[in-house]
């Protein structure tokens, strides 16, 4: 410190006490093996998409541990669902995963009706789901541009975006809204559906399909991206099963779950639909479920468009905004873009519920990262991190 | 998957608090069971063996104590279980599902972050959601006069069986009379 | 060469209009690059200023100038601040012997080439000395990234030089510029394609363009070397980086397309319009592919361009041999 002990021109002055890092640092630095880096990527790290945080012990590249630190987005969902009655927490479920608010929206809904044992008129239900799987195209399309960009590929975002575009504009006709969209209500859904709205989704499903194709080709089939993804972060069914991993990650390892056919709701059972599995069970694989879902979903908005019923959008005694829960229990859960969604509500009969739960998918998928980097190249950790599809807001609550 | 009634037959033979089944159309669950803190662990087992996976662990503040219910989904073949285990408000230790499911560290870490239940056994107890320099009573815990009891809010379903002593906490009738 | 009253001047002149080229390259560049970009990502990118946003790279330039140059806490500043100059200062001397046109070179040296080489190495010292010295983990990763890269290319590419020296038996860039004609399969490329593929593969790896920027992969490494670099320290590193890309793209027109040599009129602009050619190229894949990982790019050179170029080397010098 001789040779820095003076003030620079600059006037910062060498502190040699200096250099350890805050609580979580410390915390993760006591199992620190000698001659390793500690390096803390993120809150602000252009591949943590949001502020996720992940400290690393780097070996070299090679990573020998990670862990995650959450709650740099926490905003206490959970407490406001218990003081804010179900009416006035409609608003939040948007809040919680900004790129698919709508599965959010139904999972609220659903526990209520279910615990209040409200039933939904069948048009309100075809266009809940309408809306929910235009939605998760929506966020499978913004992940496809994320992704490809932590890989380093700046270029397919901005395609992504341009159909999310697309897909935004028409959910704002019957939502109003294009990020944090509240388009449910207790017992159906705000608005119907005009002829605007029918025509748009119609043509988007084949223009989308169109896309699908150019994509393949120039970003699929690059030689890069497949030797970048191939054989990188397996996770099996075991590491799943062990961490409660859902979704996406989930069928890439193999298994074929999913809530909307496995646990149906609403009106799944009446469409055909193919439920992709992978192939194999590393990122290769989540990637290419994934695109297989943006297809499934296209093929599950057309039926829906062909037999939408007519009629009425809320029941003739949908609730009242100050409407009473029954005392009870309920959990509902949906197929969300990531995974399992679940909402554990319980009420004690007040205005307010008594404890409302959120069960998040990405919760769940990212506590098994640490397991899945053990041991990867800091490149292949992003790689691995990406391709869990993490929206942060919805993993912090 | 073993059918419910094998699986309510196995469940007594470990041993249970209660054991209730669900309308799954209206609680989104197929069974429930009220286990003691010590025999936690053998039942997750056998759930982590039959092929079942870890949903989430919600706790709840009622007046008897902290209710901490672990959603198990099968992986194989749908359909929602859960465990419950009852722990007194002074002194909240349950042992950590750690060892079996890996997933369950971050939900216990976050259930320490809300009601202040601790998880002997989690390998890393800092805060999770809440910063590290929070300081506070947890958020989610409640005043003492706006708990509710457990029989109030109907988390039991059909009550398929229970221990006598345990049944006077949770059937709403037995409260009554 | 002596060096006279005449020829001092001579280079003086030549590295004050370096310096000039520089910095007009760097305009040009960043303008051209991101209206590339825009244009392969579907948007029209800079417009609002000036007419097709051809002003914006001039104001982005001063906006540069202007801001402060912050300096993180217990860094090395002397160090910290040798390494931008570091990277700007050599590249002035690379330029002195690359024959432009016919009578437009600054330094007529025998041994251009070999000049050319021996200074490009001070590049990669930069980077070192910027990750090191700016105390940050993510510098230090860029840094050894760096070294192993640019050591790892500068190989194949000087092995694919050697084909074209072979073939002139000369080191002077003018006179390899003379021993090629005027039009395509006139040029070196047409008698050494193995050998311009690998220059190019390693030319990309040396500048650290994507897809092999790993010393500053923005998703892994924030922006490596110079993370903790603003306002002039950053804007030096990116006035390097362009001129390092217009130099080897003017060592390949050189070596292999040519140099002033080309159709019609020989002259300067053939060697701009070639070097610039090849700029373009490197933008455009920069903006359509994703980047390898670090031991995949090691893999492509030790496993793939080292042996071909031997082999390249070897299949010249036979024929060579036979030829006599």
């Amino acid at each position: 410190m001789d040779r820095f002990n003076f003030i620079n021109p600059f006037g910062v002055r060498y502190q040699p006490d200096t250099v350890a890092g805050d609580f979580y640092t410390n915390n993760f630095a006591k199992k620190a093996e000698s001659n390793t880096i500690i390096l803390n990527l993120g809150p602000q790290h252009p591949s943590t998409h949001g502020v996720l945080r992940v400290i690393v012990e780097l070996d070299g590249e090679y990573v020998l541990r990670a862990e995650p630190v959450l709650g740099y987005l926490h905003r206490m969902h959970e407490k406001m669902g218990e003081v804010k009655t179900p009416w006035q927490f409609l608003p939040n479920m948007g809040r919680v995963d900004y790129l698919h608010p709508i599965a959010w929206n139904w999972v609220h809904v659903g526990a209520v009706e279910r615990l209040a044992g409200i039933t939904v008129p069948e048009r309100a239900e075809y266009l809940r789901v309408i809306s929910c799987e235009l939605n998760r195209v929506a966020s499978h399309l913004m992940w496809w541009g994320a992704f490809v960009m932590d890989l380093g590929g700046v270029t397919p975002i901005l395609y992504a975006f341009e159909e999310r575009e697309k897909i935004n504009d028409i959910l704002q006709i019957v939502s109003g809204s294009r990020l944090t969209i509240s388009y449910f209500r207790f017992g159906g859904v705000s608005a119907d559906a005009d002829d605007r709205f029918l025509r748009l989704t119609a043509e988007f499903v084949p223009y989308l399909r169109q896309r699908l194709k150019m994509y393949q080709a120039l970003v699929t089939d690059n030689i890069i991206l497949r030797r970048r993804l191939e054989k990188v972060g397996p996770i099996g069914v075991d590491m799943c099963q062990r961490y409660g991993a859902t979704g996406p990650v989930l069928r890439a390892a193999g298994l074929n779950r999913d809530t909307r056919r496995d646990i149906p709701y609403s009106v799944y059972p009446k469409f055909d639909f193919n439920i992709p599995t992978g192939p194999v069970d590393d990122c290769l694989g989540r990637y290419l479920v994934r695109l297989a879902e943006i297809e499934a979903s296209l093929s599950i908005i057309e039926q829906a468009l062909e037999s939408l019923p007519a009629g009425p959008i809320l029941p003739p005694k949908a609730p009242k905004p100050t409407f009473k829960l029954p005392a009870g229990e309920s959990y509902f859960a949906v197929e969300g873009a990531r995974g399992q969604i679940g909402l554990h509500l319980i009420s004690d009969g007040g205005k307010t519920p008594y404890r409302v739960k959120l069960r998040a998918p990405g919760f769940s998928n990212l506590s098994l990262f640490a397991e899945a980097a053990r041991g990867t190249l800091l490149a292949d950790a992003i790689a691995i991190l990406g391709s869990l599809d993490l929206v942060i807001p919805e993993v912090d609550r | 998957m073993p059918s419910l009634d094998s699986r309510i037959a196995r469940w007594r033979q470990i041993g249970t608090l209660s054991i209730s089944r669900h309308d799954f159309r209206v609680e989104g669950l197929l069974l429930s069971a009220v286990v003691a803190l010590d025999k936690l662990l053998e039942f997750v087992k056998t759930l982590y063996i039959d092929g079942f996976t870890l949903l989430d662990i919600s706790t709840l503040q009622a007046k008897e104590g902290f209710l901490i219910t672990y959603h198990f989904d099968s992986i194989n073949d749908p359909g929602r279980l859960a465990l419950r285990v009852l722990v007194p408000t002074n002194n909240p230790v349950v042992p950590s599902l750690n060892n079996i499911f890996q997933g369950a560290e971050w939900h216990e870490r976050e259930s320490t972050d809300f009601f202040g239940v601790r998880f002997s056994g989690n390998p890393n107890p800092v805060p999770l959601l809440l910063p590290d320099d929070f300081d506070g009573p947890p958020p989610l815990l409640k005043s003492p006069e706006s708990l509710a009891p457990l029989s109030a809010l109907g988390l039991f379903g059909t009550i398929e069986s229970a221990e006598p002593a345990f049944a006077a906490l949770i059937d709403p009738k037995a409260d009554q009379g | 060469m002596a060096l006279s009253l005449v020829n001092f001047v001579v280079v003086i002149a030549a590295v004050l209009l370096i310096i000039g080229l520089m910095v007009v390259n760097a305009v040009i560049m960043v303008y051209a690059e991101r209206k590339t970009a825009g244009f392969i990502q579907r948007r029209p990118g800079p417009y609002e200023v000036g007419p097709w946003g051809t002003v914006q790279a001039i104001c982005d330039s001063m906006k540069l100038l202007g801001k402060q140059i912050f300096i993180p806490g217990n860094v090395d500043w002397i160090l910290f601040f040798a390494a931008p100059v570091l990277a700007f200062f050599p590249v002035l001397l690379l330029f002195l012997p690359i024959p432009f046109g016919p009578y437009l070179t600054a330094l007529k040296v025998d041994e251009g080439i070999l000049l050319i080489l021996a200074f490009a190495g001070f590049g990669v010292i930069s980077n070192i000395l910027a990750g090191w010295a700016s105390n940050n983990k993510y510098g230090l990763l860029g840094a050894a990234r760096a070294v192993s890269q640019s050591v790892a290319y500068e190989i194949p590419m000087i092995m694919a030089l050697l084909g074209v020296i072979f073939l002139t038996g000369s080191m002077n860039l003018t006179q390899i510029v003379e021993r090629q004609g005027a039009w395509p399969w006139q040029w070196n490329l047409a008698v050494q394609p193995l050998a311009f593929f690998i220059y190019v593969v390693s030319m990309v790896g040396e500048t650290n363009r994507a897809p092999f920027d790993l010393p500053e992969a923005e998703s892994e490494l924030t922006a490596g070397f110079h993370t903790e670099y603003s306002g002039m320290g950053f804007a030096l590193f990116f006035l390097s980086e362009y001129a390092n890309m217009l130099l080897v793209c003017c060592v390949c027109a050189t070596f292999f397309l040519g140099g002033w040599r080309g159709p019609f009129l020989d002259g300067f602009w053939w060697t701009f319009i070639k070097a610039y050619a090849l700029m373009m190229f490197i933008v455009w894949i920069r903006w359509t592919f994703p980047r390898v990982r670090f031991d995949q790019l090691l893999n492509i050179n030790w496993k793939w361009l080292l042996p071909l170029s031997i082999l390249n080397l070897w299949i010249t010098a036979v024929i060579l041999k036979f030829v006599d």
